[in-house]
């Protein structure tokens, strides 16, 4: 028996867990239903807190790898933790918590926590709210993929969930029956053991309590829920619509009530010239109706087919007994019919309006979900909406392309299949499966027309006459993007195949019954275009496919794209070259340049090619010249880049020589744009590039111009290294706070960067910049808490030499230390003291060269230089974190040279799509840097 | 036995350098080998307590450049660096050999202070790399202080190396 005291009981009581140190063990006190219990605080599988874990249903997880233990045995619970927790006796005197050192016997005796843990059933609930064709097929979808926990699909309407496109079809023409359109064959909802709550109307969701409320007063909680609440029919207000019955078409109902009408009507006017109207008018000619149908835009489909497709659409209705009104607006409707505002009255016993849908998006807007500016909920790539626990599927998902932006709602079967397979891949766990080519259908007039890919009003189109006619959009590159048939499923078919390709077509060509279409593609077909080679893998920035760090091809392009792009490239420090002909060799992306400084003052950055035979003419890593003389044949540039010599120009006797149109000033060797940050020096091989300023914009300027405030520098020397992986890792490595306390265990050690400390990851607007900050307390500050966390966790690991660690205030910034990453190959450091900047000179995909600037200022004193080289030994290729940051950057490009069609997984923090986060476990910055880069390579 | 360790002052003579050149010899063999195969916490004990440790490239060397991979005021550094690299550092298995050879004392401090050169070169060899590759070739610029029992001090050690270009990272000291 060894009783210590500790803390008040009510601390415990009321915090849960509370760190605590008695007799120089760490423990944890925990508070169960009152009762306080202690153990061992340190994980038994890897250091960690456990009272910075979570504390659930008497256990505690660890947050460092989710080892559960039980809080009042010390029972480890399962991989990864094998060993039990110590556990110790406790007594509450006076209010205060005494803890028995000695531990108690017993815990590790017992059988070990293991019990051949297998996959259990899944705890997480999957509520399904709808139940149409999209809610069914997720239900479905969520076995096929080996989803195992409850399912719960809720639906309003009270029948089974079916397809829709035959309401408007066969089942209006009672051709086929309600029930074989069901989407579940029968038992199947039970075989898949969803519970199925139909005729139930969902009122609410709470999604802080997870848990949607029910129209019958009760509520359904879950742990993720399914949106997939479709879309309804639009309204139009129109005068005297009370006197007669307005029909739409929607739903099961709505067919039944419209079926009888058009067997009963003798004449049909249906308002709205889209699929759905053309639709209710092909099957009210089949049942030998007069129909008319009223579209107020000059043409049919006007916001969705080219012109060709339209026209002949309108073609076919007038040849199959269809009045159409076009450019028609409705004044009103009454029992006579519909009258026209141009005064005229279209005579009809029937109107049935078809004016197409709107998302049924109410229940995830008021939850606050954010929506698209047309309406419906926006989704990302797996159908997650902007709540990680909540997906849309279906008619009211509208899925927001990450890199462009563009947002798209597609209704039709097809989507709501492919929405709620890509949702229920996402929840299992399972891979995404490639985008399809969407795909439509409707059948008209006793043909079905077809829609392959995305046809939009405004493309050109391309009309080819055969036995059907078939129309195909090209984009501006003339590469088809959508092809239209009716009746010839077969240059559907081809149209696909030409839409996968990406290869651009001749138009005449593609226009001629007598080509070929499957010989266009083996003529011309030789080499797939780059972005059909190289796609992302379908869950969308949560993902990075090896090929971005591995593939020569998209290496080249990133120096072309990138390096030689629109970008500021880091070359040197103004203090490098403080006189006229002072030089340094340098890089722009991995392309050699020179910087000088000329007589004017001026810096110059020139490549460092021979403008005669290409070679690299300036050999030595800095020096001071007058002129550069390319050692091949001695032609000679001045500093500013200009040609200034060419041996032999004029020949000799008159032989030889440059022709008389030879001109040394167009063979100066390439300038590139220069420009000053005070004291440090960028350049850009384009022309177009926006101001430095504009380039970092407001926020990280701040934070560059913290180390650069205009002070004079002096340079205290260069560090330079290879590092064996792809050069983007290392600005990732920057922008992943996760890896800092887990990979860099000196910084927690010795007190760096412990829990508690401010810290924060910022990333510019468009994801490019980036600055990873945080705040080292002063010993004043720190709490007796986060002082344990300072001493080492081992015994004896403390530093000798405190000095390393010392920081001397002279920045005016909440941060002691700021990692800011200038797109793409600047790394401005500030740790503490010591101010470096590296620069990323890439070569080839798999091994960049860094070189390292270390500097302090011109004014620094004796000590305060040597402080800022004794604190050195934090970063650089012997740093202590430093060396770790490089060998981990080997191990990731090591893990994916030898494999093939790899991925990895960035997907920490998913409530922050792609940016600035308020949490350090996150990988948002990353994504937000891969948005950037996709859409710069246009990948 | 020693002329250096009494109170007269050393003498810079021809014999001296040659014994001080014997005795640097044995000693960098027992550095070397410690750094190789030995334990690294060892390694701070071939240090005065003030020492002056660092590793810089030739670049820097050249142009007065002062910054170090690795610089160490003081055998407590020296200790923090071993702590360090031996507890909390992460890096993959690797087997580091080092050569010293030329030996060179160029001169003796009345204080008894040896001002020695020797070329070093460092072999490294992973797992991935088993045929092993040049680390690092360049040379000591050291000063070294008899101690009373006969042996030497390092009281500074500047390894220049003209590697330029770091393979990856240096994960050990020279």
């Amino acid at each position: 028996m060894s009783w210590h005291p500790s803390i008040p009981a009510a601390e415990v009581r009321e915090k849960g867990a509370v760190a605590v140190e008695a007799d120089g063990l760490r423990l944890a006190l925990f508070a169960l239903e009152g009762e306080i219990f202690a153990t061992a605080n340190i994980c038994t599988h890897a250091f960690a807190l456990l009272t910075e874990g979570h504390v659930e249903g008497g256990c505690v997880e660890c947050p460092l790898h989710q080892g559960l233990f039980d809080i009042r045995t010390g029972k480890a619970q399962g991989a990864p933790v094998t060993k039990d927790l110590a556990t110790y006796a406790v007594k509450v005197e006076d209010g205060t918590v005494w803890i028995d050192t000695e531990p108690r016997a017993g815990a590790e005796a017992e059988a070990p926590a293991f019990a051949g843990a297998g996959q259990g059933p899944d705890p997480r609930r999957v509520v399904i709210l709808g139940g149409g064709q999209a809610g069914a097929e997720a239900a479905r979808a969520l076995r096929a993929e080996g989803f195992a926990g409850p399912v719960t699909l809720v639906g309003a309407e009270a029948h089974a969930p079916y397809e829709r496109p035959p309401l408007s079809k066969d089942l209006l023409l009672g051709r086929t029956t309600l029930a074989e359109a069901e989407v579940f064959e029968p038992g199947e909802a039970e075989r898949l053991g969803t519970v199925l709550r139909l005729g139930l109307r969902a009122t609410a969701i709470d999604r802080a309590a997870r848990q949607v409320a029910l129209e019958d007063g009760t509520a359904l909680g879950y742990d993720i829920l399914i949106l997939a609440t479709g879309a309804e029919a639009r309204r139009l207000a129109l005068p005297g619509a009370e006197t007669v019955t307005l029909h739409s078409l929607r739903d099961a109902g709505d067919a039944q009530r419209l079926g009888p009408a058009l067997r009963a009507a003798s004449r049909v006017a249906v308002i709205g010239g889209g699929f759905i109207g053309l639709e209710i008018a092909s099957a009210a000619r089949a049942l030998g109706r007069d129909v008319a149908v009223i579209e107020a835009q000059d043409r049919l489909l006007k916001r969705l087919l080219p012109e060709g497709p339209a026209e002949l659409l309108a073609w076919v209705a007038g040849e199959n007994g269809v009045a159409l009104h076009l450019g028609a607006a409705v004044a009103g409707v009454s029992p006579e019919g519909v009258a026209l505002a141009d005064g005229r009255l279209v005579a009809a016993d029937c109107i049935v309006i078809g004016a197409g849908a709107v998302p049924g998006d109410a229940l995830g807007r008021a939850a606050g979900l954010e929506t698209a500016t047309a309406g419906g909920i926006l989704v990302n790539a797996r159908g997650a909406t902007s709540d990680p626990a909540i997906y849309a599927i279906g008619d009211v998902a509208v899925a927001r392309d990450e890199i462009s932006g563009a947002e798209t709602r597609m209704e039709s079967w097809q989507n709501a299949r492919a929405s709620a397979l890509r949702a229920a891949c996402a929840i299992a766990g399972t891979p995404l499966p490639a985008p399809e080519t969407p795909w439509f259908w409707s059948d008209l007039f006793g043909g079905t027309l077809q829609i392959a890919g995305l046809p939009a009003p405004d493309l050109p189109t391309v009309r080819r006459d055969g036995d059907a006619p078939a129309f195909y959009c090209l984009d501006a590159a003339s590469r088809v993007t959508a092809c239209i048939e009716f009746g010839d499923p077969e240059l559907l078919r081809l149209g696909r195949r030409l839409i996968a390709s990406g290869q651009p077509v001749d138009p005449a060509r593609l226009a001629d019954p007598d080509t070929d279409l499957s010989l266009i593609e083996e003529d011309d077909m030789k080499m797939l275009p780059i972005e059909k080679r190289f796609t992302w893998p379908a869950s969308g920035l949560d993902r990075v496919p090896d090929w971005v760090y591995t593939s020569r091809e998209i290496y080249d392009r990133e120096i072309e794209r990138i390096f030689h792009g629109p970008t500021w490239n880091y070359v040197g420090l103004a203090a490098e070259v403080p006189e006229p002909g002072d030089y340094i060799r340098t890089n722009v992306g991995p392309t050699p340049v020179v910087m000088v400084r000329d007589h004017d003052g001026g810096i110059n950055v020139v490549e460092n090619r021979c403008s005669h035979r290409a070679a690299e003419f300036c050999r030595e890593l800095r020096g001071n010249a007058e002129e550069f003389v390319c050692p091949y044949h001695q032609w000679s540039y001045d500093l500013k880049g200009n040609l200034s010599g060419v041996p032999f120009r004029r020949g000799v006797n008159g032989e030889g020589g440059m022709g008389p149109d030879f001109d040394p000033a167009n063979h100066g060797v390439r300038k590139l744009k220069v420009t000053q940050r005070n004291g440090a020096v960028f350049a850009s091989f384009s022309e177009e590039v926006e101001s430095f300023e504009d380039y970092m914009g407001a926020e990280m300027l701040a934070d560059f111009d913290t180390v650069f405030p205009g002070r004079k520098l002096r340079v205290l020397g260069h560090y330079r290294h290879t590092l064996m992986g792809n050069w983007k890792l290392y600005p990732e490595n920057l922008k992943d706070p996760y890896h800092a306390t887990l990979l860099h265990t000196f910084l927690v050690t010795f007190g760096l960067l412990v829990a508690g400390n401010k810290s924060a990851m910022i990333v510019d607007p468009r994801g490019r910049h980036s600055t990873m900050a945080s705040a080292k307390s002063d010993g004043a500050t720190v709490s007796a808490e986060n002082k344990a966390e300072m001493r080492a966790y081992r015994d004896g690991m403390v530093l000798e030499d405190p000095r390393l660690m010392e920081f001397v205030e002279e920045f005016d910034s909440p941060w002691s230390v700021t990692m800011q990453v200038v797109w793409p190959g600047l790394i401005v450091q500030r740790e503490m003291n010591t101010l470096g900047v590296r620069q990323i000179v890439p070569n080839g995909p798999n091994e960049f060269t860094m070189v390292w600037t270390m500097f302090g200022y011109e004014d620094d004193d004796e000590e305060m230089t040597r402080h800022r080289l004794r604190q050195g030994n934090l970063m650089g290729p012997a740093g202590f974190l430093g060396l770790e940051d490089n060998e981990a950057i080997k191990f990731v490009q090591d893990g994916m040279l030898n494999s093939t069609g790899g991925e990895h997984l960035v997907a920490l923090d998913p409530k922050v799509p792609a940016g600035t986060s308020n949490t350090l476990i996150s990988e948002a910055a990353i994504r937000a840097m891969y948005r950037h880069w996709r859409q710069e390579m246009g990948l | 036995m020693s002329m250096m360790t009494g109170e007269r002052a050393a003498a810079d003579t021809r014999a001296a350098r040659r014994e001080a050149r014997l005795a640097i010899e044995e000693f960098n063999a027992e550095y070397c080998a410690v750094l190789d195969d030995g334990d690294l916490m060892d390694w701070p004990d071939f240090f005065t307590a003030e020492a002056f440790y660092n590793i810089t490239s030739r670049e820097n060397f050249d142009h007065g450049r002062p910054v170090g991979l690795v610089y160490c005021e003081g055998r407590a550094m020296l200790r923090d660096r071993a702590l360090a690299i031996a507890k909390t550092s992460m890096f993959g298995p690797r087997y580091l050999r080092h050569y010293m050879a030329n030996t060179r004392v160029t001169g003796i401090e009345p204080g008894g202070t040896i001002c020695a050169t020797v070329n070093y070169i460092l072999i490294e060899t992973l797992a991935e790399l088993p045929e092993g590759r040049l680390h690092q070739a360049g040379r000591m610029i050291d000063r070294f202080e008899p101690q009373p029992g006969g042996g030497l001090l390092l009281s500074s050690r500047i390894a220049v190396y003209d590697t330029l270009l770091v393979p990856n990272a240096l994960v050990l000291p020279v």
